[in-house]
């Protein structure tokens, strides 16, 4: 495999050999990932020794699925899940650039020139390049309303890199209408506040947004209802469990009866948190058909379950802490603390409330909510791999469509930026530099291209014909992207493919940093080696 | 009924975690035999308090562990992360159903399962169509070689923990630890495994996984958590830990801080040396702030342990100590699973049950508050005579807890000790009140006493599953039983084929004998990282411990100390 390329033994001696040493092993993981770029991309299946099958098409979770051990691939590695960290995609490019940096940086080195010449040259380039995209970038105006088109564009775009086109252009409109949902004006969009729930069931189109939210569990008691209508939902972390901790241990009560009235008292209170709860169900659900449902962090024991379904009230236990928040959000009211104080303000409302069996996995919907600021992905597919690969693809697509309303911006996809920033580099930047760090920028300006020529090494085109026409197009003027059906430029602009702007602002500002210290490590390497020399 | 939800993180964990878990396979299977003895069939033990019942989408009903097992990628071998029994629809060959480009394949070099293994697989394809038309005699001179090869082939190949596990585990039960881009042998202190645990979404997925587990529960009494204490594993225990005092507050903990005789080697430079050692005191005063009582377990050598007298260890295979470790840890969570049944019950094969919060009440929630139990066992134990013991079972009590002082004088020693499937005069097993009678007269007897002691009994003895290693000696017999004379003198040490269940006694007790563990972690913990110009304080820092932070674990240990030894020099030294 080539992933032995990344574990060379770690003993370095000279500099020459360490900077190889770096060389090789970006160019090795870049081998690893660069198939997968791109709408063209293979997908990797990973066999392991034990017959598990993984699926993926995404950077991130190949990278994660490896076992790097060379220190300057785990560097590259983490440089690249940072980026996806930060800007939620671009991992595959950072590996990409970097390793294409580092390929161009050793055709100069075996010439003879110092690394510290490129370095200052991918500096030069690197501030260029960012100035360059601030003029390039297509702003979006992002008022009450957004445009839904650009998010849709946006979206799609991240979308079919991950998933084949009919079903990425179905989530594109389940990823914007969820964010959408979420958005609120003046605040930073919390992503969270979107629940991602998967189930293995049914097939992949038949994922969707549901307005509410999906728990991963149900009520534990034959007794309570599995579907109720007009719900009211009390949100609360409140223990409706017999605890003995909160008493001494059993052992030191002096009789039997005792102990039998120790723990009749402390049954007592439980009940009696569990009446105020029916109380208040009383109350609001007196004269009307309206249901109740409470759905708690904490736990709910047997008999609390047994007074609560007589009272006709559906009960899950052991909530999620975050569906506290979204819940909230979803049904309105307020998650309470404790019962002392309640007041059908407190009280949430969602149309419906319904329980779906798959074997052992429960899962209960609460919707038809009237205004929700909190909503649900549901992933559906037949087994585990589907959903793994949605999943990763609604995780983009959410950051994505998030991205463009943060960066009220958006910059033309298909490769367009990357030429447009090279022409730009080799033109205008690389005269007013002076001496040899010209060939820094140079190399800087090349790497730019391993995206368009990576895209369409991946849709079977000629990389040279391709970069030849789209390069020419650009020098006439034009702003021009690839076509990977046809090799033929288009406007990227016309097709609706659009790249998120931060995303590719962190690639530029992360990779050449990256290379320049792999560049210069061999210094490090030393000063490494004369620290352990006393021992 | 109250549950028991475990946790298991890190190899040496996990290689305890598959013997205790084969037991209770083997405690399943008994019950369910015709042939078994009869203390199997009535046990008197309620395995729901371990295991769940469940359901596959084919609608085929299980019954698993309630365990969360954290382990590296690539620890479990040929076992599948998703177990055995949740099978889902194989996907049309190749690829993917929501990639219409190309797939391109890696493929590992497939591990082989091992004899055992096999056997397995073959025992589960043959179920359904043996129905006893076999030719029976054949049949069994057949498995009886085999056997043998299997115990053989397990003695000598054994490298990962699934290769001798028995149990069918729940889809959510295996949890790999990916992305973590270092070399196993750097995997190996506290920072570097809170930094890999704590980045990026394993947090959040162990949580699922846990809640997957508790939620089902009725009325949780406790997590037993077994972590490998050596590596990285115990930063990623703390964060698990952090996370269940969050989420789950009113659930105690009950803390294996478990360690393998490999980890005692001396470290190759001065460096890790130093590393190591505050590694044991941050680990330990990080977990112990978590949990409601820990136990450190896992000595330096246990071949020339007291036990040795009747079990050949070898100190360097896993597979042996942390067998013994598992019996341990067996015994003592028989209490937890006892029916505690009414003074109407006449006749019973427990007694004593106890929660596991009742039982961390008896060692840290009375007298001084002491957090931290040595563990001590007995296996074999021996035999009841009519004036008390075979031999003294207090002094054949061998501490599995490290760094413990022997022979210490404690008048507020409290302890909770567990006898199962002892034997009385004559081979019979005895009964729960003999039991209790020969412990009593042993204490009478002893020199020194503890200040409170609780007593559980039962009847069944522990198990010996086939994967068993051979570690028995020549003195013991069949059902455990403890000769003079050598039984046999065929083969140097007799395993599961040779000895079907022993009869063991197990014992936490919180007592001052823990000072000298307690003391060194903190004196490392001073001198290396609190002292001025300490030579640790890079250490720590790269492990995000800021001085701060190093004052406040050095705090926790002190107080640790000051609780057993109130006169103890607690100021520190370091001017």
């Amino acid at each position: 495999m080539s992933l032995k390329v990344l574990n060379p033994n770690a003993e370095v001696l000279n500099k020459s050999h360490a900077l190889h040493m770096n060389i090789n092993a970006a160019k090795g993981l870049q081998d690893v990932l660069k198939s997968n770029l791109g709408p063209k991309g293979t997908i990797k299946m990973l066999v392991g020794g034990a017959g598990d099958i993984k699926l993926t098409k995404d950077g991130n979770t190949l990278l994660k699925e490896m076992q790097i051990q060379s220190p300057t691939a785990i560097m590259i590695a983490r440089t690249a899940v940072a980026q996806d960290e930060t800007s939620g995609d671009g991992t595959t490019s950072t590996v990409i650039f970097i390793g294409e940096l580092m390929k161009l940086s050793e055709r100069y080195i075996d010439e003879g020139m110092h690394p510290r010449v490129l370095v200052d040259g991918f500096e030069i380039a690197k501030r260029a390049t960012l100035q360059f995209l601030e003029k390039f970038k297509t702003p979006v105006v992002m008022g009450a309303e957004p445009d839904k088109e650009i998010l849709k564009m946006v979206a799609r775009t991240a979308l079919r890199t991950k998933l084949y086109e009919s079903l990425a252009d179905q989530l594109t409109d389940v990823v914007v209408n969820a964010v959408l949902c979420i958005r609120k004006p003046e605040e930073p969009i919390d992503l969270f506040m979107v629940e991602i729930m998967h189930m293995r069931h049914k097939f992949d189109v038949d994922t969707r947004l549901v307005e509410g939210l999906v728990l991963d569990h149900g009520s534990r008691h034959p007794d309570m209802k599995r579907r109720a209508e007009n719900c009211y939902i009390l949100t609360c972390n409140v223990s409706l469990e017999y605890e003995k901790s909160e008493v001494n241990a059993g052992f030191f009560y002096s009789s039997a009866e005792q102990r039998e009235a120790m723990v009749a008292a402390e049954r007592r209170s439980v009940d009696e948190r569990v009446q105020k709860i029916i109380d208040l169900k009383n109350k609001v659900c007196a004269d009307n058909d309206s249901n109740f449902a409470v759905i708690n962090q904490k736990g709910i024991d047997p008999p609390s379950l047994d007074l609560l379904a007589r009272a006709g009230i559906i009960a899950l236990r052991r909530a999620k802490r975050r569906n506290m928040e979204r819940l909230v959000l979803a049904c309105g009211g307020e998650a309470v603390n404790s019962v002392d104080d309640l007041t059908p303000e407190c009280l949430g409302w969602a149309g419906l409330v319904n329980e779906h069996v798959l074997g052992e996995e429960k899962y209960t919907f609460v919707e038809n909510v009237k205004n929700p600021h909190s909503c649900t992905i549901l992933i559906k597919g037949p087994n585990d791999h589907t959903i793994a690969q949605i999943k990763d693809a609604v995780r983009d697509g959410l950051r994505a469509v998030k991205n463009t309303i943060e960066d009220e911006a958006v910059v033309l996809g298909a490769g367009a930026f990357e030429v447009a920033a090279r022409q730009y580099l080799v033109n205008e930047v690389k005269k007013t530099v002076k001496g040899r760090a010209q060939l820094g920028v140079e190399a800087f300006a090349d790497a730019l291209l391993v995206v368009p020529k990576i895209l369409a090494e991946n849709s079977g085109l000629d990389t040279q014909d391709v970069i030849i026409e789209l390069t020419g197009e650009h020098d006439k003027g034009n702003v021009v992207g690839l076509n990977l059906r046809t090799g033929e430029p288009i406007d990227p602009q016309m097709e609706g493919i659009f790249d998120n702007y931060s995303v590719k602002r962190q690639l530029i500002n992360s990779g050449p940093v990256i290379a320049s210290q792999l560049l210069l490590v061999d210094e490090v390497i030393r000063a490494g080696r004369n620290m352990r020399k006393p021992s | 009924m109250r549950e028991i939800v475990t946790i298991q993180a890190g190899n040496y964990a996990n290689f305890v975690g598959s013997h205790f878990w084969n037991f209770q396979d083997e405690l399943l299977g008994l019950a369910d035999s015709t042939e078994s003895e009869q203390i199997f069939k009535s046990h008197g033990l309620n395995m729901d308090v371990l295991y769940r019942s469940g359901e596959t989408q084919q609608g085929i009903l299980t019954y698993t562990p309630r365990l969360v097992s954290m382990g590296l990628q690539g620890s479990l071998g040929s076992m599948s992360s998703r177990g055995t029994l949740y099978k889902e629809i194989k996907e049309a060959q190749v690829g993917s159903l929501t990639w219409t480009g190309p797939v391109t394949t890696q493929t590992s070099q497939p591990l082989q399962k091992n004899l055992f293994l096999q056997s397995l697989d073959w025992e589960e394809n043959t179920n359904v169509d043996r129905s006893g038309a076999y030719d029976n005699e054949q049949n069994e001179a057949h498995a009886e070689v085999q056997d043998k090869d299997i115990v053989e082939c397990l003695e000598n190949e054994i490298q990962y923990w699934t290769d001798f596990s028995k149990v069918h585990y729940h889809p959510q039960s295996l949890y790999e630890l990916c992305g973590l881009w270092t070399d196993i042998k750097d995997f190996n202190n506290y920072g570097i495994g809170r930094e890999a645990f704590s980045g990026g979404l394993h947090p959040e997925q162990v949580n699922e996984r846990l809640r997957f587990f508790l939620e089902e529960c009725d009325h949780p009494q406790g997590i037993q958590f077994i972590v490998d204490d050596s590596g990285g594993f115990s930063g990623v225990a703390g964060e698990v830990l952090e996370i269940i005092a969050d989420d789950y507050p009113n659930i105690p903990v009950l803390l294996y801080s478990i360690r393998s005789p490999d980890s005692y080697l001396d470290p190759s430079n001065r460096k890790l040396t130093i590393a190591r050692r505050l590694h044991n005191a941050v680990s330990f005063a990080k977990q112990s702030a978590l949990c409601k009582l820990i136990v450190p377990v896992g000595l330096p050598s246990l071949s020339t342990s007291k036990m040795s007298k009747y079990l050949y260890l070898e100190d360097r295979k896993p597979y042996h100590t942390s067998a013994v470790y598992a019996s341990a840890l067996h015994s003592i969570s028989l209490p937890f699973r006892m029916e505690p049944h009414g003074p109407s019950a006449q006749y019973s094969s427990t007694s004593g049950a106890v929660t596991m919060n009742d039982l961390i009440q008896i060692l840290a929630g009375q007298g001084r508050q002491n957090m931290v139990a040595v563990l001590d066992a007995s296996m074999p134990a021996p035999a009841l005579t009519s004036t008390g013991f075979q031999q003294p079972l207090l002094e054949t009590l061998q501490p599995l807890t490290p760094e413990t002082a022997d022979d210490v004088e404690d008048m507020q020693a409290l302890e909770s000790i567990i006898i199962h499937g002892a034997f009385a005069s004559g081979l019979k097993r005895a009964s729960v009140s003999e039991v209790t009678e020969a412990l009593q007269a042993a204490y009478t007897n002893a020199a020194r006493r503890p200040k409170f002691s609780h007593l559980s009994v039962a009847q069944c003895p522990l198990p010996i599953p086939l994967p068993y290693p051979s570690i028995f000696g020549k003195l013991v017999g069949e059902r455990g039983e403890l000769f003079n004379t050598q039984v046999s003198d065929s083969s140097s040490s007799r395993g599961s084929l040779e000895v079907h269940s022993v009869p063991m006694a197990a014992r936490l007790r919180s007592s001052i004998a823990i000072l000298p563990f307690l003391e060194d972690r903190l004196q490392n913990l001073r001198k290396l990282g609190i002292a001025r110009g300490a030579l640790g304080t890079e250490i720590l820092g790269s492990w995000g411990l800021g001085r701060d932070d190093v004052e406040d674990i050095g705090e926790t240990l002190s107080d640790m100390v000051t609780k057993l030894n109130p006169i103890s020099e607690t100021s520190s030294d370091s001017d």
